[in-house]
């Protein structure tokens, strides 16, 4: 691998950055492998800003128009005249930041532009970043992750009657998109197991993802029943279904698609459970948007949040027209479903919608949230997303590979996870108390996510990380995130436990623009971060006193 | 006065009182004069007093026997009686509808309240003119205080004592005030300390079809100018509607007549069109459907957050050509009593710390709206949810606390005040026991004896309990003057008004209670870590042995 041919100008002096937030600097350019650097050269300054090329989405450039030029000074030399004209290069980054850099000389510009252009969309994974990051404080030895699915089961004692750890999947064989190791109701067979993936998209037979104590009842997650046109069934993904309900009088499946949608996929070899095959599941249909649509929505949100046109009527109507304030209300009123369902009824619920690796984590997660206070101290949060997320295979790598600036054609790009941490601030901001983390951890989660140092966020699924070493390589997001210096920024200094449920209210009223991410950048927002700032302070000089 | 005659049912018993997030109560309900109360009859339940003057609009409707009334408040708020017995319930309803809509204002509540607490500071007499004016005596000398309206002839709507340049004497008050809407000749609203500019305000003056002149007029500002200085004449109003209003005998400044004021037109919604925004949004807060389109389309139909910022952007003009270009400004829309202050008041919130402290604020409401003349009682007689036909309501003061609601969300830290304090001064500007809101103007006032009559809302907020509860526990006086941003995705709609009685605000009172708790703490912790080090001095200089190495 050879980045250096992708950088004709490794080095621009007196360029000026332009970035929210800073009065403009002057310095030094800097581009390597993976990083822009740009370090500030003025008197009592020592700026540096260090941007990972991957977190660029989209980079605009224009230059002074060189006929234009030559002819107005038609007696200078070319060298002259190059090295007088300038350009500027606009950086619009996956975080949402926008840039601006004023490069003197058209040909490093054009130099510079090329470079980032090339760089920041490699999508080799073994020459990202994270496989070079090595910081001092860490060691490639450490714990990778915060635990495993063994783990998750042997601390659920409470399982172990009815459940087991089926290692069915050791070798991905049956579903690539599984982890390893699965918990799945202990009558049902690895044999089983093997055919029920058979007749699930992409091999997602349905396993446990929570148990709620109080009750006993669980919510499972799967993808869609592969019955198709002819209406195949499948005896022992009944059984196992039955197994799941144990005597209890009947269970629900929410499926993420309206009834159009599951109807549709049926002609395609998809489809759904029938009321004669799962006589005691009681489906539900609940639309959630997916895929495109809602990698649009995001654009046209961000669009509207970057309008400088200062028209009131016209900021309110583009908000609405986005649509996504829309697809938080159906997240997390779903979600509100699935939790009412287990805690208030006391039935158990399998969630699914086509895939099973996108809205069914996102309604699976929330529902946790809502219901398990275990889900939502700062560890408890990160072990949640490594679960419900990580291992269960959402696929970042192609969610996550543009944001809202990209003006590539869209492949599989989604905000689905951006979308679950706009629901988790939701109930942040309904249940001030209730919740562990900080802001500034779905801040950072939201970037992460999508540029990273670490290793956490790279690929689609278990089997990718292991092909490529990703655990041995790279270093772990949740591990760094949960050391001494850099919890306190993110746990929430107002936490208090409660045992009880948090019912977030889905009312159209209630729901906000999650100002602190799609507003970041302006200064507005910057005050309230200040006050935040100042009783987290308060709290940590506590914490001091206390020790001392 | 006989409030029995309106009165046939007294009291009812077994009504059932459902309220937004609070169980429903059983219990007794009873009308008097001024009040409608219901009490359970039990410990630990919490009774409910309402005013009728509180009461904007109400429903009934029967099932059998069995009636119910809504009542919806002045506050937004939204209750409901189930009253058994059909003629009890009509009775009841009768009679709060006549209370409710009594308008003689001799008859009103704060004649008749005695206050429960021990006066510390007569709230009437907090904020007169004549000790404003001592304030600005410290800083400038270019003023004095006119008498020339004390029995209110030259200016209905005046105070009797009012800030004007030195060198115009009453007579030439007397000439430009038959020159300007309403008797009101431009008047000192603001002093700016740091570098000596003014703002003031009046009525628009009556130039009409042919463009009649007031060679005093011209005087009395431009002795505001420091020599070779232009000024700025903030209009309220769009060019066309100042045009229109010539033809009406008003007008504008020409450029011909006042040569070193530069005039700027900006489009600040009045009354009726206010009013009618208002009842739209409270429409659409209670919209129950869950449609996130439908919530979003009403709110930006109902025009409200426009109003918003289409006031704070021109009261950030006038303070900004106030501190930035270093230019004394007069602003005045037609009358000068309802966009005007809210330009002025606001420009002082963005300008002034000392308007941004609890008393400094309630100072800035005395002077740019009670002794200003802003009709309160005509404006605030009905709220959002009134049926009957509007005259002269606006929620004109309300939109300026939503304003200065914006600032503080945007500057957390620059009030001594808390949300609580601005919903508060709503509640009481539509219906209260004090007699602070009532009448149109200080004249008025003064008939009805107000000050010596009835209590005022500051001398119940100034005392240490309530000024505690009101206190925002982030401050940190700061004398900046603080730029609020106008970008419609920084202004949000003011839910601790509009959306109280909609959402329950349990979570968010215990966290805002928590980190009172904090920051109490946290000075707690302060004071006893300055005591030790206090006490480690004291021992080290009194002992040197003690001294560390």
């Amino acid at each position: 691998m050879e980045f250096s041919e992708h950088i004709k100008t490794a080095n621009v002096e007196d360029v000026v950055l332009r970035q929210p937030l800073h009065p403009p600097g002057r310095g030094t350019l800097c581009i390597t492998g993976h990083h822009l650097l740009f370090s500030d050269r003025e008197e009592g300054s020592c700026r540096q800003v260090l941007l990972l090329l991957r977190n660029i989405d989209a980079i605009e450039k224009s230059v002074e128009n060189l006929l234009t030029y030559s002819s107005l000074f038609s007696n200078a030399g070319l060298s002259q005249r190059l090295s007088g004209s300038s350009g500027t290069i606009t950086i619009k980054c996956k975080d949402l930041r926008v840039f601006q850099l004023d490069i003197p000389g058209m040909e490093e510009c054009l130099n510079i532009a090329r470079s980032i252009e090339t760089l920041s969309c490699l999508d080799i994974v073994s020459e990202m970043y994270p496989f070079f990051y090595r910081p001092s404080n860490a060691s490639l030895r450490d714990q990778c992750g915060l635990s495993s699915p063994e783990r998750h089961y042997s601390q659920m004692k409470e399982l172990h009657d009815r459940w087991r750890l089926s290692t069915v999947n050791r070798d991905f064989s049956v579903c690539p998109s599984y982890p390893q190791a699965v918990i799945v109701p202990k009558s049902t067979d690895d044999d089983m197991l093997e055919k029920v993936a058979k007749f699930r998209q992409g091999g997602r037979f349905p396993v446990l993802c929570y148990y709620h104590k109080k009750n006993g009842m669980v919510i499972m997650r799967s993808s869609q029943p592969l019955m198709g046109a002819n209406r195949k069934r499948c005896r022992e993904d009944e059984q196992l279904l039955l197994a799941v309900i144990d005597g209890s009088d009947k269970g629900y499946i929410i499926d993420t698609r309206s009834s159009q949608q599951a109807l549709q996929a049926q002609m395609t070899g998809g489809g759904f459970e029938s009321k004669s095959c799962y006589s005691s599941w009681k489906r539900l249909q609940r639309q959630m948007e997916r895929g495109k649509a809602l990698q649009e929505s995001l654009i046209k949100l961000v669009e509207a949040c970057g309008d400088e046109s200062n028209n009131m009527d016209r900021w309110l109507s583009k908000l609405e027209n986005s649509k996504w304030l829309s697809h938080v209300q159906t997240a997390l009123s779903t979600a509100g479903l699935v939790a009412e369902c287990v805690e208030r009824d006391g039935h158990s619920v399998l969630v699914h919608g086509s895939e099973g690796t996108d809205s069914t984590l996102l309604i699976s997660t929330l529902a946790q949230l809502i219901m398990d206070p275990g889900c939502r101290t700062l560890e408890g949060f990160l072990t949640l997303l490594e679960r419900e997320w990580i291992q269960a295979g959402h696929p970042f790598q192609k969610r996550c590979a543009h944001s809202a600036y990209s003006h590539a054609r869209l492949q599989q790009e989604s905000p689905v996870f951006l979308l679950l941490l706009d629901c988790v601030w939701q109930l942040w901001q309904q249940f001030p108390l209730a919740l562990g983390f900080s802001e500034t951890l779905l801040l950072r989660l939201s970037t992460e996510a999508y540029v990273s140092d670490y290793g956490t966020f790279l690929c689609n699924n278990q089997q990718e990380r292991c092909a490529l070493g990703v655990k041995e390589n790279t270093h772990c997001l949740f591990q760094a995130l949960l050391r001494p210096g850099e919890r306190d920024c993110y746990s929430n200094p107002l936490y208090e436990h409660t045992e009880l449920a948090i019912w977030p209210s889905v009312h159209p009223q209630s729901l906000h623009l999650w100002r602190g991410f799609f507003l970041r950048w302006t200064p507005q927002t910057h005050h309230l971060e200040e006050a935040q700032e100042e009783i987290r302070n308060m709290v940590i000089e506590w914490g001091k006193l206390a020790l001392s | 006065m006989e409030f029995a005659e309106l009165i046939k049912t007294p009291r009812v018993d077994g009504v059932v009182l459902h309220r937004p997030f609070m169980p429903t109560v059983e219990g007794t309900l009873c009308l008097t004069g001024h009040h409608l109360i219901l009490s359970s009859r039990q410990d630990n339940t919490e009774e409910l007093w309402l005013l009728h003057s509180n009461i904007d609009s109400i429903e009934k409707r029967f099932v059998g026997s069995l009636g119910t009334i809504i009542v919806k408040c002045k506050d937004l708020r939204v209750i409901q009686l189930d009253i058994p017995g059909m003629e009890e319930c009509l009775n009841i309803a009768n009679s709060i509808e006549a209370l409710s809509t009594l308008d003689i204002l001799s008859l009103m509540y704060p004649f008749f309240y005695r206050p429960m607490f021990e006066v510390i500071e007569d709230g009437w007499k907090s904020f007169l003119p004549q000790d404003a004016f001592k304030d600005l005596e410290t800083m400038t000398d270019e003023w004095r205080l006119s008498e020339v309206n004390k029995d209110f002839s030259v200016c209905p709507s005046y105070p009797p004592l009012v800030a004007v340049p030195k060198d115009v004497d009453d007579d030439i008050l007397r000439k430009v005030a038959s020159f300007r809407h309403g008797g009101r000749f431009p008047v000192l609203s603001y002093y700016h300390k740091k570098n000596g500019m003014v703002m003031m305000r009046s009525g628009q003056p009556l130039t009409g079809t042919n463009g009649r002149r007031c060679k005093e007029d011209e005087k009395l500002i431009n002795a505001t100018l420091r020599p070779g200085k232009r000024g700025y004449i903030i209009d309220t109003r769009t060019i066309n509607i100042a045009q229109q209003a010539k033809a009406r005998g008003g007008g504008f400044e020409s450029e011909a007549n006042y040569p070193q004021w530069r005039r700027i037109h900006k489009a600040v919604e009045r009354s009726n069109v206010l009013q009618e925004s208002l009842i739209k949004l409270v429409e659409a807060c209670n919209d129950q459907s869950h449609s996130m389109d439908r919530w979003l389309s009403k709110l930006e139909a109902s025009n409200w957050q426009s109003h918003v910022k289409e006031i704070l952007t021109t009261a950030c003009l006038a303070a900004q050509c106030i501190d930035r270009e270093g230019a004394s400004v007069l602003v005045h829309g037609t009358e000068g009593a309802d966009s005007t202050l809210q330009v002025t008041s606001l420009a002082q919130i963005i300008l002034d710390p000392a308007c941004r402290t609890i008393r400094g604020f309630q100072g800035l409401v005395e002077r740019e709206w009670l002794q200003a003349g802003h009709p309160f009682q005509q404006r605030c007689a009905q709220s959002a949810y009134s049926n009957s036909k509007p005259r002269q309501e606006a929620p004109v003061f309300l939109l300026f606390l939503d304003c200065v609601w914006q600032i503080l969300r945007q500057f957390p830290c620059s009030f001594e005040f808390s949300e609580s304090f601005l919903v508060l001064v709503f509640e009481h500007s539509y219906a209260s026991q004090f007699g602070t809101f009532l009448g149109n103007s200080t004249a008025e006032r003064a008939k009805l004896s107000l000050p010596e009559k009835t209590v005022s809302l500051w001398s119940w907020v100034n005392r240490p309990q309530e000024l505690e509860r009101l206190t925002n526990p982030l401050y940190e006086a700061n004398s900046l003057v603080i730029w609020p941003s106008v970008a419609p995705q920084s202004l949000l709609l003011w839910e601790g008004v509009f959306l109280r009685w909609n959402r329950s605000s349990k979570c968010l009172d215990e966290a805002y209670e928590e980190m009172v708790h904090i920051i109490e703490y946290n000075k707690e912790l302060q004071n006893k870590v300055n005591s030790l080090r206090r006490q480690l001095a004291q021992l080290e200089t009194e002992d040197p042995l003690l001294q560390t190495p």
